[in-house]
């Protein structure tokens, strides 16, 4: 497939080549970043979760769900590397919520570090970190959750970003990393 | 003493306040940007409006650079995916991909009509690719990445990468025979 082949060597030569841009570019771009607002690191989000959490309301767990719940994580558990979030009421990993408490779940054997990383953590990558019950590669943390949509993707040992395979990808976004998307009902 | 700062300190004096640190990255990254754009696009007008676009956009959404260590990969991807929005308006304003005349003429300088017409031929020829092809094709052999990061960029799984790769080196093969051969 890559066998040697002077005519495309030579265009693939040639399109290697540096390409002059305007040099007001540079000047246009720092002009609209400057007007811009500033990209903001905080913790908003999060004390809007917790604000919405203090008025207080119930998470009830069924047995059923409970089983359900254990049934997906051997599903899981099965399948390798796999990620999911989903509620502790909520039998299947789905991408519409109707709770307080999301639980986020990767299986990454042999990783050292695992976070969760989106929208309702301001995209810090250190924020949320996932641990590990028992050295079996399964990596949870339960995140609360306001109703809303987020983007949201894991980071494994600081540097792979793995995508949540069981929930659908943001269409919407333009950032080029492969997210997925969770909606939590009110 | 010449002293360069990483991306990721970079990265953190911008979300720390510091926008005018977000110039060096402009510096670091416009040229790789603008190749690509160029290559993708097939002339300099929409390339710099991608190429702005991403760097603005890139800005805006900065804390979303996780790890800040990786933010030339992460500019990039979004550079991909903002060639791809304007190459599909484009596409739908029904207009030819064409080297623009300005973008020729800077190309033209210093070198012979010999060396125009071959960077002319293979402009025409990357553009009459699939943008698919296209992206494929750039993404492996311009920009040297490997089937797994480009997989990573584009979404696409690596035998369709692979796939897109042969065809475009096969449709350039041939149409850049036709055109310097008759």
């Amino acid at each position: 497939m890559d066998e040697r082949d002077p005519l495309i060597d030579r265009a693939i030569e040639t399109l290697r080549e540096s390409v002059r841009l305007d040099p007001g570019l540079d000047r246009r771009v720092m002009e609209e970043v400057e007007r811009a607002p500033a990209p903001r690191v905080g913790a908003r989000r999060w004390w809007s979760a917790w604000e919405w959490l203090r008025r207080g309301r119930t998470v009830t767990v069924s047995p059923l769900g409970g089983l359900a719940a254990a049934a997906a994580l051997a599903a899981l558990l099965l399948m390798g590397r796999w990620g999911a979030a989903w509620v502790e009421d909520t039998a299947a990993p789905t991408e519409v919520l109707e709770a307080a408490t999301v639980q986020f779940v990767l299986v990454a054997p042999g990783a050292s570090m695992v976070t969760v990383v989106g929208d309702f953590n301001d995209w810090v990558a250190t924020a949320t970190p996932l641990r590990q019950a028992s050295g079996d590669g399964m990596w949870t943390v339960t995140v609360p959750l306001p109703p809303g949509r987020y983007r949201y993707g894991f980071l494994v040992d600081g540097t792979e970003w793995v995508r949540d395979p069981s929930t659908p990808p943001a269409l919407d976004d333009d950032f080029g990393r492969p997210n997925s998307v969770v909606t939590v009902r009110g | 003493m010449v002293r360069t700062e990483s991306d990721a300190a970079l990265v953190r004096r911008v979300l720390g306040g510091d926008t005018g640190a977000y110039a060096g990255l402009v510096a670091r990254y416009r040229d790789r940007l603008g190749r690509y754009a160029v290559r993708m696009l097939g002339n300099a007008a929409d390339a710099e409006e991608a190429v702005q676009d991403a760097f603005v956009r890139g800005y805006r959404s900065l804390v979303r650079c996780v790890p800040p260590e990786r933010f030339g990969a992460w500019l990039f991807a979004i550079l991909v995916n903002r060639c791809r929005t304007i190459g599909a308006q484009r596409a739908r304003r029904e207009r030819t991909v064409v080297l623009e005349e300005a973008a020729v003429e800077r190309a033209s300088v210093g070198h012979t009509a010999a060396d125009t017409a071959w960077r002319d031929a293979i402009a025409w020829a990357l553009a009459q690719l699939t943008t698919e092809q296209r992206e494929a094709f750039v993404l492996k052999y311009v920009e040297e990445l490997s089937y797994e990061e480009m997989s990573e960029l584009t979404g696409a799984g690596v035998s369709a990468l692979k796939m897109r790769v042969a065809r475009a080196r096969e449709e350039l093969r041939h149409l850049l025979s036709e055109e310097l051969h008759g």
